[in-house]
């Protein structure tokens, strides 16, 4: 299964740490050599501090090898949170007081840029340590304390999504994802080409919270589908990114929405057909394009393969074999009148007698208007052709209402510039200190309309 | 300097210019002798005669009678004007010489009837009046002409060519008749003079080769004087009239020179060299160049140098000589072992001087010029690359210039980038001005290689030295040169096929890298590097276009999509509009051989449909816009015209966009034929479709458009076979698919297509008479397997095009039978057409009186407007309406009587009372749809 594994690819563009979960995965589907897995995670921790951590895989790996220089790596690195943690808890404890007792510390206190430098350091060490929660809080700190515009700013709401990811708090992680994304969006200081790449950044991470988040699947239709930059992204950076996307669209409940989002999505996934190519994609180009149902069940069975082995999309894969069942079913029905269950049943992958109760309960659902002609085994479907009478009727229902609306808006419009009217020659009496009876006599010279309808309110 | 040139390019000019400009040059001679002489009364009035006889001589030479009678009218003026002086002197006799000639000449042209027949109107009137007004006006001279007559026979070898076609033969006359009087006349004059002559007239003979030198040859003081008879040499001369009259001009102007000569000798002496004799060969320049005992090193050299070069530009420089000077130069540096920083400086200006030699910008150099230059550049590049401690550019001052100090690096101003750019450019001229169907041009066309291996040895040298500015832009040169050629090489690789023999395929690989990769690599560098918009702009589309050219449509596209050149690209200036254009055309023509059909469409669309694809390509002018520009529009159009060997086959393009037309229109066309809102994809293509019906007989097809309009008609009766038949057959391969570089796939790729979209015609146009199909006889009929015929009817069905549904037990097709009648049709139309009057009437309500009349959201009105757009106004609709009413209830109904009077009311200009007329009406529409059906 190892030609579908995306790993490698995701990798690229997520921060190391995030990469730990997935080595995990893998080494448990076992698609993968552990030796070479355990390589992987060594090389990996090398460039950060947790060092117990790599001491671990260490002794994994060479079970009977003593562990060279890690140990004094190890002295240093605790030298050095130490060293850190004597500095930042002053500020902290300003902080905090602060907090409690004086919303605005900034001002009151000055807060110099060298603390706010501290404090990101520390941050960034416990972050690399794997103190997540650590790191997390700090941060929160910081990025209360800094203004959008320093530099450190962006790098921090980085971190923070990663160590609320990392902790698996989905609701923070959400919420700072958000605000990840309107910063990115704003930002009009960079390049092109940095903004693209951050999008490419957040649209790898954001895939741990959509698939955990409860209304994840939602926002990543919404978030990468409909925000033309990101759809962008996807297309030029990691067309890879279609296979979340389209599971997304599949496991989908909202059934409304569903077929205007397919059809942009087939348009989509046919356009990057050229770069990017998977058994889900294949699947929906299967169904929605060449309308073969034989090969898009054939593609259903190899998707399940892909799903399990898939980090993100492991806990959807019910959700998708149900789903793109009833897809199958569900055009199989728009296009035929009359189809014999034993096929169907054969495409659906079921037995006959499954298929029929399956079937029995969508028509009782009311989701299908069909009836099973048990003589003969077929399931005919109802016509539901409209007719031109209907259409007719459909077509000018609205009419005479809207005409009303609008006769009633001219009549409103009218008497309106009217009162208006009155209004102004109300006041324009009260200029000229006299009457308003008198100004329309005054005005009678001028104008006899007008004061027609002055006297007529007054 | 300026007095020695001054003969020769004068008589230069005058070999190029015959008609009115001659004038002007004369005028203009004449500016720096009225700057020192004083003429007298007669010398004024003959020359103003010889003037006027001139241009009717240059009138005549043309056949412009027109101009000949003004000029003829202005001289019998000007005659009777210096009657005076007349006199006196009697006529003189070039003015008789005139008269006599012109008779003879309009004689003859009288009598040559077929010439008069291809004259036109105005020219022939012209001819009529002139001859009667010279015979008329004749018969005053008629003793004076009678005697020159009779001179003339005696003496034919003098005046044998006298009325003949050159200008140049003139002078050669007067030259001539000159020879005997001249030399006792020039003895006369002082000695230097004779001697400065002398000299003058020799070189004047080298450098004019294509003068009659055997003329010259017989004496030179005569050639001398040969300027100074400018103005009053043509006129056939009277041996006494000569004598008195030119030799008077010629003290005044031999003083003039005797004195500019001295100063010269004078400064020569200083510089401590004899003067120069331009443009004579090497040999005997050298030891004119510097004198004997000068010792020659670079100091010198380069003063010499900065001398020659002071004389650039100036009016009256002889530059070919200038260009042979500047050789010897380089000559004798080399010769001294200057060093490479002068020879550098020299070979710098010689291939300036050669791009000046043509002074004229719209003109085109001579190939061999251009050659000799292409060969300047080559050894240029050979020092450069030898030597590498020589640093060039174009900002180094002239001053801090290092020429001479070995030791130090050499550091020399100019800029190669730039002659080569302007050698590119010069070739492009050449290959415009060449006609391309001539061998000339296939010669011309094998110096492309040469040049390209000058870029290609420029990008090596400035990748190393030069900044990114200058590598970007020599980049941009090769990319020029490579992207419009297809690589066989890489092609038949791609295609597994390696080099027939041995020796073929090691010449393939030395070759080096496929001009994909190249292309690759040269456009990243320069999105990334380039600062200025439109170097990027030209890689990007040459980019596009060659990946177009290879069947890249994927990259093709997504690069041109990523570009969002299409949004601004109409601010570009019109080359790269015109590259802009011609990567349209290839990114269509590749979507058709992919067989993206629509995208195909899509890309040809905006080319074909304004009829000027040509103009658009830059492969040539329209005749049609000739009255709209002027000559100066239509020189600058010229020059923006892309060389033959880069056009794209216009038939080629006319019929990929016909084809692609056809297989979205045809269906198209079965699908919505009672929709009234049906709209035409492609107007170019009906079009074609109403030509070919306007046509009383109908041969079989001969042209490209006729066979498709042939196949679409087969195409509408689902006949795929015919179809196919006429668009895939001898005459249409040898004409336009043969030029594909895979023609195989793409005919085949075609007949597919053609199967599909003939079949979804088929059950468009017939399915009113099925009541089921089954789809195994739909395979048979299209030859088409069943899963494709099944995936074809289910797109179908799921887009509601077709009103059937599949019986999945049988495999059949079973029709609905749901389209509506004709009059369901109509009526649906009209309900439709009701809703679009409601809403219009909202919107004009909108619009007068801001955003009260809507009560729905905007969305829906959006979507709306979107199909409809927006200049229909409210009361065009309310009169379709009652058309449509109208047309609708003639059939027999008693009610149309008042909904045609209601709409006899119509045109109140007050809102209310329309809308509430309208109201009436729509209520009465809406019963009388209900009640119809």
């Amino acid at each position: 299964m190892a030609e579908y594994d995306l790993t490698t690819k995701i990798a690229h563009f997520l921060d190391r740490h995030l990469v730990f979960p997935l080595l995990e995965f893998l080494s448990v589907k076992e698609i993968y050599n552990e030796h070479e897995l355990l390589h992987g995670k060594l090389d990996l921790l090398s460039d950060t501090n947790m060092v117990d951590f790599a001491m671990d895989v260490y002794r994994n790996l060479f079970p009977d090898k003593e562990i060279p220089t890690l140990r004094e790596k190890r002295t240093e690195v605790v030298a050095q949170l130490k060293q850190l943690q004597s500095e930042t808890e002053p500020i902290v404890k300003c902080v905090l007081f602060y907090i409690y007792f004086c919303f605005n510390f900034c001002f009151s206190m000055q807060f110099r840029q060298e603390y706010l430098d501290t404090l990101y350091r520390y941050a960034k060490f416990q972050y690399e340590c794997g103190n997540y929660s650590g790191a997390a809080e700090y941060l929160y700190f910081f990025r209360v304390l800094v203004p959008a515009t320093d530099r450190n700013a962006l790098n921090s709401l980085w971190g923070k999504l990663a160590s609320e990811i990392l902790m698996q708090n989905w609701e923070a992680a959400m919420e700072d994802l958000t605000r990840l994304r309107e910063t990115i969006d704003n930002n009009t200081v960079s390049s092109p080409l940095q903004s693209l790449q951050q999008r490419t950044w957040l649209i790898h991470w954001s895939l741990f919270v959509f698939f955990n988040h409860p209304k994840g699947r939602d926002n990543i239709i919404e978030l990468f589908l409909y925000q033309p930059q990101y759809l962008n992204a996807i297309q030029t950076m990691c067309p890879h990114i279609l296979r979340y996307l389209t599971t997304a669209i599949i496991t989908n409940k909202d059934v409304r929405k569903r077929r205007q989002v397919l059809k942009d999505l087939v348009k989509v996934i046919q356009q990057e057909s050229y770069t990017y190519k998977d058994p889900i994609t294949e699947f929906v180009e299967c169904l929605y394009v060449n309308f073969d149902f034989d090969s898009a069940q054939k593609k259903l069975r190899e998707c399940e393969a892909v799903l399990v082995n898939d980090f993100f999309l492991v806990a959807c894969l019910e959700d998708f074999i149900e789903n793109a069942r009833l897809f199958i079913f569900e055009t199989f029905c728009r296009i035929h009148q009359c189809i014999s269950i034993s096929m169907l049943a054969d495409k659906l992958n079921m037995t006959p007698e499954e298929a029929e109760r399956w079937i029995v309960n969508l028509i009782r659902n009311a989701r299908l208007d069909a009836k099973i002609d048990s003589k003969l085994g077929h399931v005919v479907m109802g016509n539901n052709a409209v007719s031109p009478y209907q259409q007719v009727i459909e077509k000018t229902k609205s009419l005479s209402f809207r005409s009303q609306m609008l006769a009633m808006n001219i009549e409103k419009k009218q008497s309106h510039a009217n009162r208006n009217e009155v209004k102004a020659l109300c006041s324009f009496a009260k200029i000229l200190m006299i009457r308003p009876i008198n100004l329309s006599c005054f005005l009678f010279v001028l104008s006899e309309k007008k004061i027609r309808i002055a006297r007529c309110k007054l | 300097h300026i007095l020695i040139f001054y003969t020769v390019s004068d008589k230069q000019n005058r070999i190029k210019l015959i008609n009115h400009n001659y004038l002007d040059l004369l005028l203009s001679d004449d500016e720096e002798d009225t700057k020192r002489v004083v003429r007298s009364a007669k010398d004024k009035r003959f020359e103003e005669l010889t003037n006027l006889i001139k241009t009717i001589r240059n009138a005549m030479k043309i056949r412009d009678m027109a101009k000949c009678l003004e000029e003829f009218e202005q001289l019998c003026r000007a005659f009777l004007k210096s009657k005076t002086i007349m006199d006196k002197e009697g006529v003189p006799q070039f003015y008789i010489r005139l008269l006599a000639d012109l008779e003879d000449y309009l004689n003859q042209l009288w009598e040559d009837k077929e010439g008069k027949k291809k004259m036109n109107k105005n020219n022939a009137k012209a001819l009529s009046t002139l001859r009667q007004k010279i015979r008329k006006y004749n018969k005053d001279f008629e003793t004076e002409i009678a005697s020159y007559k009779e001179v003339q026979s005696c003496s034919p070898d003098a005046f044998t060519s006298s009325s003949g076609s050159d200008d140049d033969d003139d002078e050669g006359i007067t030259a001539k008749s000159l020879l005997k009087k001249k030399p006792q006349e020039e003895e006369k004059k002082a000695p230097e003079a004779s001697k400065f002559l002398k000299g003058a007239a020799d070189e004047e003979s080298e450098s004019e080769d294509d003068e009659e030198s055997e003329d010259w040859g017989s004496d030179s003081v005569d050639s001398g004087s040969e300027s100074e008879d400018n103005e009053g040499a043509a006129a056939s001369l009277a041996v006494v009239f000569l004598k008195k009259y030119d030799s008077r001009r010629k003290k005044h102007k031999k003083k003039e020179r005797l004195e500019e000569e001295a100063d010269e000798e004078a400064e020569a002496e200083e510089g401590g060299w004899e003067k120069v004799k331009g443009g004579a060969p090497m040999v005997k320049e050298k030891p004119k160049m510097f004198a004997k005992g000068t010792e020659i090193n670079s100091a010198v050299v380069v003063k010499k140098l900065t001398e020659i070069l002071q004389a650039r530009g100036k009016k009256g420089t002889d530059r070919a000589a200038q260009i042979e000077l500047l050789h010897a130069l380089a000559g004798i540096s080399n010769e001294n072992n200057l060093g490479e920083g002068i020879l550098i400086k020299i070979k710098f200006n010689i291939i300036a001087s050669l791009y000046d030699y043509n002074p004229n910008l719209a003109a085109f150099m001579k190939p061999d010029m251009w050659k000799k230059c292409l060969e300047c550049i080559d050894e240029l590049m050979d020092i450069l690359f030898a030597n590498s401690n020589i640093f060039i550019g174009e900002n180094i001052a002239e001053d801090s210039e290092n020429l001479a100090i070995s030791d130090q690096p050499f550091r020399v101003r100019g800029c190669i980038l730039t002659l080569v750019e302007r050698m590119d450019e010069e070739f492009t001229k050449i290959m415009q001005n060449t006609d391309p169907h001539s061998q000339e041009y296939v010669d011309n066309l094998k110096d492309e290689g040469r040049v390209c291996g000058i870029i290609d040895r420029l990008l090596q040298y400035l990748e190393t030295k030069g900044s990114t500015e200058e590598v970007c832009r020599v980049y941009l040169r090769r990319i020029m040169h490579t992207y419009y050629k297809f690589d066989y090489k890489a092609h038949r690789r791609s295609l597994g096929l390696q080099g027939e023999t041995k020796s073929e395929q090691d010449q393939e690989e030395s070759e080096g890298e496929d001009s994909a990769v190249i292309m690759d690599r040269l456009c990243k560098f320069i999105y990334a590097k380039d600062r200025t918009d439109r170097i990027r702009t030209c890689a990007i589309l040459c980019h596009i276009y060659h990946h177009a050219l290879h069947s890249r449509w994927f990259q093709a596209r997504d690069l041109m999509l990523m570009s969002h050149l299409q949004d601004n690209i109409q601010h570009a200036d019109p080359p790269v509009q015109i590259l802009y254009n011609r990567t349209m055309v290839q990114l269509g023509i590749c979507a058709f051989r992919q067989g993206m059909i629509k995208d195909a469409h899509n890309a040809l669309l905006d080319i074909q449909s304004s009829g000027r694809a040509k103009e658009l390509l830059g492969q040539g002018l329209l005749m049609r816009n000739m009255q709209e520009r002027n000559a100066e529009q239509e020189k600058i159009e010229k020059r923006r015209q892309v060389p033959f060997h880069m056009h794209i086959n216009l038939e080629l393009l006319e019929c990929v966009y016909l084809v692609s037309a056809m297989l979205l229109e045809i269906p198209y066309m079965a699908a919505h034929e009672f929709d009234a809102r049906r709209r035409m994809i492609s107007k170019q293509f009906h079009h074609q479709l109403r030509v070919g019906e306007r046509q009383p007989l109908l041969g079989p097809p001969e042209s490209m458009r006729e066979h498709v309009v042939a196949a679409s008609k087969a195409m509408k009766m689902g006949d795929w076979r015919t179809c196919h038949s006429f668009i895939i057959n001898e005459k249409m391969n040898s004409k336009v698919w043969d030029l594909f570089p895979e023609t195989q796939c793409v005919r085949e790729m075609l007949v597919r297509k053609i199967q599909e979209e003939s079949l979804r015609t088929y059950l468009f146009t017939y399915s009113s008479v099925y009541d089921s199909i089954s789809m195994e006889t739909l395979s048979e009929m299209f030859e088409l397997d069943l899963p494709t015929v099944h995936s074809i009817i289910s797109k179908m069905i799921i887009n509601e095009e077709l009103m059937a549904s599949l019986d999945q037990p049988t495999q059949t097709v079973v029709m609905h039978r749901t389209e509506p009648t004709s009059l369901q049709n109509m009526a649906l139309q009209l309900a439709e057409k009701l809703g679009g009057l409601v809403e219009n009437n909202e919107r004009v309500f909108d619009l007068k009186q801001g955003v009260y009349g809507g009560y729905f959201n905007r969305d829906q009105r959006g979507g709306y407007q979107q199909k409809q757009g927006y200049h229909r106004g409210g009361y065009e609709h309310l009169s379709v309406t009652s058309k449509l009413l109208f047309t609708l209830f003639c059939g027999g109904s008693s009610q149309n009587a008042l909904s045609l009077s209601s709409s006899k009311q119509l045109p109140s200009v007050d809102m209310k009372s329309v809308f509430l007329v309208w109201l009436v009406k729509l209520n009465v529409c809406v019963f009388l749809c209900l009640w119809l059906l």
